[in-house]
């Protein structure tokens, strides 16, 4: 009877507290999150990756710019409905 | 379908700072602030590195979304006013 018993405990039929459910992770597979050391990896990444995004940006916008007055200036303003 | 077809750099490119880039750029902000929030680390101080990411990242997407609206905006205002054209006696103003 006490094995039956035990049984039951192990199947959580007995008064078991639910697991949380925020953020829950299986301890197997994660590692406790060590934020005292910088990931300098991640860290030369993002900056690189920040750093790439806003070079091209600034570089696309800026031959949008020339693009559209070279075909403004090559339409010869004939459309005067539009600016 | 091109996202932003040749045409559309016959526009005046928007400029860098809009409304949908200055937007979304505080939007990834605050999505790494929440990041640091959830992740029990000082919300402001922790984790430049990704704010300043997250914070590109939504600038430049909300640059490509804002180019492409203004493109089919346009494109439809083309359209619009060709039908006018083509149309007269439906548009008489009386």
């Amino acid at each position: 009877m006490a094995a039956g018993l035990r049984a039951v405990r192990r199947w959580g039929l007995a008064a078991a507290a639910p697991p949380r459910l925020a953020f829950t992770r299986s301890a197997f597979v994660v590692r406790k999150a060590n934020n005292a050391q910088p990931n300098w990896l991640g860290v030369g990444l993002a900056f690189g990756t920040s750093a790439a995004l806003w070079g091209f940006l600034i570089k696309q916008h800026n031959e949008d710019v020339v693009e559209y007055e070279r075909r403004k200036h090559a339409r010869g303003h004939k459309c005067t409905g539009c600016s | 379908m091109a996202f932003l077809p040749d045409e559309s750099r016959s526009l005046a490119p928007p400029p860098l700072f809009n409304k949908g880039s200055v937007w979304l750029g505080f939007a990834g902000w605050l999505s790494a602030l929440a990041d640091n929030a959830f992740n029990q680390r000082p919300v402001f101080r922790a984790g430049v590195h990704r704010q300043i990411l997250f914070a590109s990242v939504g600038f430049f997407v909300g640059y490509q979304l804002v180019k492409r609206a203004e493109y089919v905006h346009a494109k439809v205002d083309r359209e619009l006013f060709e039908y006018i054209r083509h149309h007269p006696v439906d548009f008489q103003s009386a």
